[in-house]
């Protein structure tokens, strides 16, 4: 909850929302070589930033606290110094997993919507750029808990963001099962799909909750971006994505490898947090 | 019961000095300090600013290890949940979730303690009630006066049902009538065997409270004994003991604004 409170965490949504409208509007427009690769250059640098804006609302999670002292409040009961950094930690990972899950689901919705506006236009000689109920329903995915959000926070005084991100949960996974209608093997490969993305962010989140105990926003934040610029390997994934939609395969292999680089680094991290945690004054 | 067995608290030759980055020693803010708290009572630990109360305190929770000497919470470590289960802590600021309501404080507090969730719910009512904040129960705590936010902590800290509540600055923030309740309330929680530590700077408040007081100055001890016992009043002998502590120079300021001092 309070990984959702952080203003990042929306600006995160709403960025969320804008590769989505843009992702497909322009993915079949005819590009020369340059501008297709700055285009795929971009998307693929907005996946990883991703990665980097979700870094500080895990630090400022453990940070605030510390420096309000709600953590030292909430030391005083009887809650172990090891556990409540785990919580903290596989809390702040579990929203971004949540939100990139959706935002995940919702992009491949909507970049095979836009695959098969363009099997439609190459057909019939339409130009049709995107495939409308796609479109509808990837954007409706975001605008309508957004709106839903507004509406609950302006009549019943119920959080905004919060809301809105539950709301976005409840969508993607009624967007998971409609596309699951839709698109059929597609959705089958959202989950290891959405591994590869999930991978290299515990990666950098577990370093900066454990960077976070030890060290001050700032350096905290450092040190996670260094860790972050190691694991580029996630800059590809739009790419995935791409791939995906036009009814491409996922190697078992480059998951598995994901899965393999992440578990011992995590475990690295967490190690690293629960120390630093024990010896905290 | 043994004699053993009714100290709440224990502290012996405790020391605790801080360190810089290099492992130097910089500040020792306690200095062989000893202390008990037996079950039941009201103890007061007193002492001007920077006299290390705060820091014994928090060598008492667990917070802070201290660098030489034993602290006993029920006979255990500080450290241990078992120890922790039984202690409720008002910290000197209300370290509050800003976002959160006051219902939702009480209940994550409730959570920490192990409640069920049937048992935060009524514990959160009856202390909301308690603090007279039922109306605003729904309000998120970072919209709260001071005063509000205090009473908000004193319920958390009460969440637990503690054996031992550790009071620091308990009527900070608060206004007289307010000051005055939290007075009556930590006499009937010491009434039904609550065992009280509580710090303060106003001697008034701790002398109408507190059983037996310990004054701290440069982190030792420097008079302990029953407040029932004394000849004077605890201001006057809280003076008498610390002696006088100049933070201010405020004789060369009043001289430079040509203000003698003296009553008009």
């Amino acid at each position: 909850m309070e990984m959702l409170s952080e203003p990042l965490s929306l600006l995160l949504l709403l960025t969320a929302l804008v590769i989505e409208v843009l992702a497909p509007v322009l993915h079949y427009h005819q590009f020369g070589e340059a501008v297709r690769t700055a285009r795929d250059a971009g998307f693929s640098a907005l996946f990883t930033c991703g990665i980097a804006f979700a870094v500080f609302p895990t630090i400022r999670v453990f940070r605030r606290e510390m420096e309000t002292g709600t953590y030292e409040m909430a030391l005083a009961h009887p809650v172990s110094r090891c556990g409540f950094f785990l919580a903290k930690s596989f809390g702040a990972f579990l929203a971004f997993v949540l939100f990139s899950v959706t935002v995940f689901s919702v992009a491949l919705v909507m970049f095979k919507g836009a695959a098969v506006g363009g099997e439609i236009a190459s057909k019939t000689g339409t130009i049709v750029r995107v495939y409308g109920p796609f479109f509808v329903f990837g954007v409706g995915a975001i605008i309508l808990p957004l709106a839903i959000s507004a509406a609950l926070n302006r009549f019943f005084r119920c959080r905004f963001v919060l809301s809105s991100f539950l709301i976005c949960a409840v969508f993607s996974l009624c967007g998971g099962v409609a596309s699951g209608v839709m698109l059929g093997e597609v959705a089958c490969k959202l989950l290891p799909a959405s591994l590869l993305v999930s991978c290299p962010a515990a990666v950098v989140l577990f370093s900066a909750a454990a960077f976070s105990v030890r060290l001050k926003t700032n350096a905290a934040a450092s040190a996670a971006l260094l860790i972050l610029a190691f694991s580029l390997p996630a800059m590809d994934n739009y790419y995935r994505v791409e791939s995906l939609a036009r009814g491409g395969s996922l190697p078992c292999l480059e998951v598995v490898s994901a899965v393999l680089f992440a578990l011992p680094a995590v475990a690295a991290f967490l190690l690293f947090g629960i120390y630093f945690s024990l010896r905290r004054e | 019961m043994s004699m053993k067995e009714e100290h709440i608290v224990e502290l012996e030759n405790v020391k605790k000095t801080f360190r810089d980055f290099w492992l130097r020693p910089t500040v020792a803010a306690v200095d062989s300090l000893s202390l008990t708290v037996r079950r039941g009572e009201v103890f007061g630990l007193l002492g001007p600013n920077g006299s290390g109360k705060s820091t014994t305190i928090k060598m008492i929770l667990g917070l802070l290890a201290p660098s030489a000497g034993e602290v006993k919470l029920f006979g255990l470590s500080p450290r241990s949940i078992a120890a922790r289960k039984k202690l409720g802590y008002l910290p000197e600021l209300s370290y509050l979730h800003p976002f959160l309501t006051a219902s939702e404080t009480l209940r994550y507090y409730a959570g920490l303690c192990g409640l069920s969730r049937k048992e935060a719910a009524s514990r959160t009512k009856e202390l909301l009630e308690m603090v007279g904040l039922s109306d605003v129960a729904s309000r998120p705590v970072g919209g709260f006066s001071k005063g509000m936010a205090r009473r908000v902590a004193l319920a958390s800290s009460l969440i637990g049902k503690p054996e031992l509540l550790i009071l620091d600055e308990p009527t900070s923030g608060l206004d007289p009538i307010s000051t005055k309740e939290v007075k009556t309330l930590v006499k009937a929680l010491a009434a039904g065997g609550m065992t009280v530590l509580m710090t303060s700077h106003l001697l008034a408040d701790a002398q109408d409270v507190c059983d037996r007081v310990m004054i701290v100055n440069h982190g030792r001890c420097v008079a302990e004994g029953n407040v029932a016992e004394l000849e004077t009043s605890l201001e006057e002998f809280f003076l008498a003991k610390v002696g006088d502590v100049q933070d201010f120079q405020l004789a060369p300021f009043l001289a430079a604004q040509n203000v003698t001092g003296k009553d008009k």
